[in-house]
């Protein structure tokens, strides 16, 4: 790549060396061999000398900037057609070159009316500057070959040169009318593309006034200037300088207008930049038109969204399109930006000119496609993310009702039954006492025992479904007495006074509970310690002890299910358990606003 | 018990099949039954009424099955009543024994299941009635069982500990030389030994040696 590069920049420089210096020789030769009477002033001389180097100087921007290399190429074919004008006399005496000096001795004009029809893309993108460019070219060949085959030296007006080994016939007047008239056609050209230019200007809007301002007015400017000097040919042969300096003034602002324009034009692609950024950062739709609009320069951008439910295109405050504004031929032209699947996404609405500037244009599209996406995708994985966190949380929920539920059912059911049915036994038993069958009585005791037994086994079990102690008393109450059943002495400081939600206060239990479970069964500590506290909004839970650590949340000691239960709350579980220095577990619960 | 008169009692819970049956446990230990409601507030209007020497009542009760039983029994404490409060409950909790114990004296807690126990539910409503006070044997149990570092109860003999629990169910000197077998004497010597190794202080009211017993064991 930057071998090619280099190679291309040398080449460049040496072309437009070349050209710089040939046209600076024949221009001071061409000055020299004018006879002393029929020199112009030095100052004209040397503004006309000045032209080509404007021209050169710009072809070196533009194929820096340029949008192709067509318009440097132009400039460049301008400096070397701008010599023939000064040194056709030099080369008077040489029959066979000057008729063809004198044939393109106006190509500079015509190549700098294809410039401003290149502009700014760089190519000849319509019909009309198609045909411009054709009659201009067609009767450029017409004129060269009528200075071929009909001039004279006297009529070509160069009575020192040499007779013209070319010409067949000798009819000055044929000659003359095609001369003039291709003087006319050229003018009238020119000023067809001024005005093309200045109408379009005048109905474009503010970005593509800035952007083309200077060309149409560099172009009228020459043209006007060019009209009068074809004027002046035809009646007169002399020429009025200061028509004359105007006239090339207004050619050497055409090419500094033509890099000025696209360097006008870059510039916005740069603001395309800033706002990818604006869309990376994820903007909302009216900021979006609006920092579009910013980047454009063009107050007049609007952006209409495709609305999916109504079929149509609506800006961000739900005013939909309407068709005049989408109509081609207005001075706005529409911009559909569709997703990579092409599921339409937008309408840019923007002033006519930008439409010359297709990377611009392609830079916002991509922007805009990468909103869209970006935001669609955020919103959906915000969307999904919400539900499965308040299903997650649902489900815990419902367990944590399902565990109270079902505990409240066996004390209000089997548990109180099976107390009555306890005490009517021992009735019974008594009873039999009483009419002296102690055998029966002995018996029935026995089941009285065994039936105590279940008693407390159901007990224990509904104590580990949910204990009543934690719905009644808070952890304040709960975590003390499930310290209390632990067989490693446990160290209990909980800080949390007043009751907490009954989700959380639920899950810390548990969260406690296992870890004291792990505790007994695989750390072998000696020691303890279980620490809840509020800080800023959040429930935390501290449980250490020091035996031989190594705990991992994943190796199935139920911690897998805890931390599953403490995310689905939004809160997190950290467990450090460096081997051989005991483990500390900690979790983290946010409490609900206190509004809630 | 040496009064003449049939102890006076008032149930509460709101389950009416255990209610029905305690009060013929009751009955069957020669103690009167003379209300029976399903809830708390229930209770305090027939307490205010007067005339009644304890109340039996479940601590889960409606509306909220949670501790109506502890309330109604500090709302009665707080209103001056000073009758015999007995408390029952599903599960041996000993940090409710600590709050009933503190509510003051006469008051006792017991698992529901003792109510086939005739003779415990009986004797822990006439203790109560008379002031003292009854804790669980299970809570008794669940709070020596805790394992606690520097545990103090290391300090105790084999004897002193058995000393130690009855203490904490609220026996008295006297029923803790006739469940061990013990002189009364030996049972005084043994208390005096075990308030010194846990740094506690002989109260002359005997439910706060009972409070201060299973504060030591709960906090220790």
């Amino acid at each position: 790549m930057a071998p090619g590069r280099k190679g291309r920049i040398a080449r460049r420089t040496a072309v437009l060396t070349a050209v710089v210096a040939l046209s600076l020789t024949m221009e001071i030769a061409g000055y020299h061999a004018t006879p002393a009477a029929e020199r112009p002033e030095v100052s004209y001389t040397t503004l006309h000398a000045l032209v080509p180097l404007v021209f050169a100087a710009c072809a070196g921007v533009a194929w820096k900037i340029g949008p192709t290399r067509a318009p440097a190429r132009l400039m460049v074919a301008f400096v070397v057609l701008w010599i023939p004008q000064s040194i056709y006399r030099v080369i008077g005496e040489w029959e066979w070159v000057w008729p063809v000096v004198r044939g393109v001795d106006l190509g500079w004009a015509v190549i700098a009316g294809i410039l401003v029809l290149v502009y700014p893309k760089g190519f000849l993108s319509d019909a009309f500057d198609r045909w411009v460019a054709g009659i201009a070219l067609v009767a450029s060949v017409v004129n060269l070959l009528a200075v071929l085959l009909l001039a004279s030296p006297e009529s070509a007006g160069c009575t020192a040169c040499a007779p013209n080994p070319y010409q067949l016939v000798d009819a000055p007047a044929l000659y003359g009318l095609i001369d003039v008239g291709y003087r006319i056609v050229g003018v009238g050209l020119a000023l067809a593309i001024a005005g093309r230019l200045l109408v379009r200007w005048v109905r474009a809007s503010v970005p593509a006034r800035t952007v083309a301002f200077l060309m149409p007015l560099a172009l009228f400017a020459w043209a006007t200037t060019l009209a009068a000097q074809a004027v002046t040919y035809a009646t007169a042969t002399t020429t009025d300088i200061v028509l004359a300096t105007v006239s090339l003034i207004a050619m050497a602002s055409i090419p500094v207008s033509f890099d000025a324009g696209v360097s006008h034009a870059r510039n916005m692609r740069a603001r395309v930049a800033d706002l990818m950024r604006i869309t990376r950062e994820g903007a909302d739709r009216g900021l979006w038109a609006e920092s579009l609009a910013r980047t454009l320069r063009d107050a007049s951008v609007r952006v209409y969204w495709w609305d999916e439910e109504r079929g149509r295109y609506a800006d961000a405050a739900g005013v939909p399109i309407d068709d005049a504004e989408a109509d081609p031929r207005g001075s706005h032209s529409i911009l559909p930006v569709a997703s990579p699947l092409g599921a339409p996404i937008a309408l840019i609405r923007h002033d006519r000119v930008l439409t010359d500037n297709m990377r611009l244009l392609d830079g916002v599209s991509s922007a805009l496609r990468l909103s869209v996406d970006n935001g669609r995708l955020r919103s959906e994985i915000e969307r999904t993310l919400e539900q499965v966190r308040q299903s997650r949380q649902r489900i815990v929920e419902a367990g944590v009702e399902a565990r109270r539920r079902i505990e409240r059912d066996l004390h209000d059911g089997a548990q109180q039954h099976l107390v009555s049915l306890g005490m009517r036994l021992r009735l019974v038993a008594n009873e039999a006492r009483d009419r002296g069958v102690e055998p029966l009585g002995a018996e029935i005791d026995g089941t009285i025992t065994m039936l105590n037994q279940a008693l407390r086994e159901l007990r224990e079990l509904a104590h580990g479904i949910h204990p009543s102690l934690l719905s009644q008393g808070g952890l304040a109450l709960a975590v003390p007495e499930l310290a209390g059943r632990c067989p490693v002495p446990v160290e209990v400081d909980v800080q949390a006074e007043g009751r907490l939600p009954e989700l959380i206060e639920s899950t810390a239990y548990f969260v406690v509970a296992e870890a004291l479970a792990n505790i007994a069964k695989h750390s072998e500590a000696t020691r303890a310690w279980v620490r809840a506290h509020l800080e800023d909004g959040w429930l935390v839970l501290v449980i250490r002890d020091n035996g031989r650590g190594g705990a991992s949340v994943d190796a199935g000691t139920g911690m897998l299910g805890i931390a599953d239960r403490v995310e689905a709350l939004g809160g997190t579980l950290e467990l450090e358990s460096p081997p051989g220095a005991g483990t500390t577990l900690t979790v983290r619960m946010p409490l609900p606003a206190p509004s809630d | 018990m040496n009064e003449a008169r049939a102890l006076r009692v008032a149930i509460a819970d709101d389950a009416l099949l255990l209610r029905e049956g305690i009060a013929k446990v009751l009955e069957g230990g020669g103690i009167d039954v003379v209300a029976s409601v399903g809830t708390g507030d229930e209770l305090l209007e027939v307490v205010r009424g007067g005339g009644i020497d304890a109340a039996v009542l479940d601590i889960r009760m409606p509306p909220s099955y949670r501790d109506e039983g502890i309330a109604a029994l500090e709302a009665m404490r707080a209103g001056g009543s000073t009758i015999g409060v007995l408390l029952l409950s599903m599960y041996a909790t000993p940090e409710y024994a600590l709050r009933v114990m503190g509510a003051g004296s006469g008051t006792g807690y017991l698992l529901k299941e003792r109510v086939s126990e005739p003779q415990t539910l009986v004797r822990a409503v006439e203790t109560v009635a008379s002031g003292g006070s009854v804790v669980d044997p299970e809570v008794v149990e669940q709070l020596v069982k805790r394992t606690r570092a520097d545990d103090p109860l290391s300090r105790l003999t084999e004897r002193e500990r058995s000393v130690l629990e009855l203490m904490a169910q609220g026996y008295s000197n006297g029923g803790i030389a006739q469940t061990l077998f013990l002189g009364l004497k030996t049972v005084e010597t043994h208390v005096r030994s075990i308030l010194q190794k846990l740094d506690l202080e002989e109260s002359p009211e005997h439910h706060r040696r009972v409070l201060a017993v299973l504060t030591l064991l709960g906090e220790r």
